[in-house]
């Protein structure tokens, strides 16, 4: 330390060095990240919060999963907190996978009976999303499509699957 | 270099910033980002680790483990944010964050917020202790100077990268397209309606936002007035996406702190404090008289 040299709160060469360095390195890889990287390379991920584009005569499409109930019942899945633990935006970062493997919607099925224990299981899950066509920036039409169905085997007491 | 990265700053100022960071960083994981609790209950068909969590071969995280976690989150945070043991208390936080946040973004989506908190919980340890009794210029530290620098060096970032990633993503265009329409239109509340509604009030915000986060990086040079008003205009910011579309960056937010000379809170906390100041005052002053003499 460079204590007793009239500067006491200086930090020593070598202490500036290696802080120098950690400035520089982490400061290089986020500006690499947002360049080139992607979300996997967090937390020097792409500062890419609603960074994408909308055309304004484009499409806005939202993600829902519907699920019909051993009570007889349809019923949207609740996501987040308060439903299942996942969230729609997770869900739909996953959503290729889901669409290549929709045995993926078991793990909804299995989540809403650990969550929700009292209430009825699902027997069948259909993950579909709501598209909004924008006219100038606004909504100008909506329509509903499928992307992915399972039938959940022993929906009272549904199990995660063997992969 | 060194006068930028790490200039002499008084310690108050970063004890302001310690006690803002780790009590936030308990409303973080518990309230704001406390996903993980519920992921515990999700199978692992669809854990979908980052890197980090990868290379750590952290496995999807079950209830125990997430509660014991918590705990120690909690604990460490409470204890670093009094200032004791800011080494160890500080460097079990900023693990454990790490820790929760990488499970947080593990199932399919990563947020963005929290770049800067997690820069902040990552740098406070490495200052040990920051008196609030030193708020004077004359006590200004290095090792404090270098924490504040990299938190607000981690804002700019945040805001300027955001930036570029809407270059990089939305195209030159994206300041004239609908990204505020998309938002508006899946998480709007009745006012948000109603502000869409409002000619070219959509296109304008994105027009400001972007200039805003292009020009963030000046903020390391602001001083007196204009640091105030440059934090002012950001805090306002959030508060209003927070109140319209009920999105918030908090995390980002409290992290704006760092640019504030907040020190003289330092000579409150020391007038609260004036029992035990006074007991202390003599062998400080005795201190602060032999390095003026020499």
């Amino acid at each position: 330390m460079a204590r007793g040299t009239g500067e006491p709160d200086d930090v020593t060469a070598t202490a500036w060095r290696w802080r120098a360095a950690a400035s520089l390195l982490v400061g290089l890889g986020v500006v690499l990240g947002t360049v080139v990287g992607h979300d996997r390379w967090w937390p020097l991920a792409p500062m890419a919060q609603y960074a994408f584009g909308v055309d304004p005569d484009g499409e806005i499409r939202s993600t829902y999963v519907e699920g019909d109930t051993t009570a007889g019942t349809t019923e949207r899945v609740v996501f987040g907190m308060d439903g299942i633990g996942l969230g729609r935006a997770e869900l739909e970062g996953q959503l290729d996978r889901v669409i290549a493997d929709p045995s993926l919607l078991q793990a909804i099925a299995v989540a809403h009976s650990r969550r929700m224990p009292d209430q009825p299981g699902y027997t069948e899950l259909r993950m579909k999303q709501r598209v909004s066509t924008l006219v100038d920036g606004d909504e100008a039409s909506r329509d509903d499509v499928l992307l992915a169905a399972w039938v959940v085997p022993d929906p009272e007491d549904p199990q995660v699957l063997d992969r | 270099m060194r006068a930028f990265l790490a200039p002499a700053l008084p310690p108050a100022r970063l004890a302001v910033l310690r006690v803002c960071v780790y009590l936030f960083a308990i409303v973080h994981t518990q309230r704001i980002a406390n996903d993980p609790l519920a992921h515990a209950d999700v199978p692992a068909s669809l854990y979908t680790p980052t890197l980090l969590r990868d290379w750590a071969q952290l496995p999807a995280a079950g209830q125990t483990y997430m509660q014991v976690l918590q705990v120690v989150l909690v604990a460490s945070a409470l204890v670093a944010a009094t200032g004791r043991f800011p080494r160890l208390a500080g460097w079990v936080c900023f693990l454990a964050v790490l820790d929760w946040q990488t499970n947080n973004f593990a199932y399919g989506k990563v947020d963005h917020d929290s770049f800067a908190l997690i820069a902040a919980l990552a740098v406070l340890p490495t200052v040990g202790r920051a008196s609030w009794r030193r708020w004077r210029p004359e006590d200004g530290d290095e090792r404090v100077g270098w924490a504040l620098r990299a938190v607000q060096m981690a804002v700019v970032a945040s805001y300027f990268l955001a930036a570029l990633a809407k270059f990089r993503y939305g195209g030159p265009g994206w300041a004239n397209g609908a990204i505020f329409s998309w938002a508006f239109s899946r998480r709007g509340s009745e006012l948000a309606l109603e502000l869409a509604a409002v000619p070219y009030f959509l296109k304008i915000g994105q027009w400001v936002l972007l200039l805003a986060e292009l020009s963030s990086p000046a903020m390391l040079w602001l001083r007196g007035r204009w640091i105030w008003l440059a934090v002012g205009f950001w805090v306002s910011f959030h508060l209003v996406t927070y109140v319209v579309i009920g999105i918030h960056f908090m995390a980002l937010a409290v992290c704006l702190v760092a640019f504030l000379p907040v020190e003289r809170a330092g000579e409150l906390v020391a007038a609260v404090r004036a029992p035990r100041a006074a007991r202390a005052a003599q062998p400080a002053d005795e201190a602060g008289h032999a390095s003026a003499t020499r």
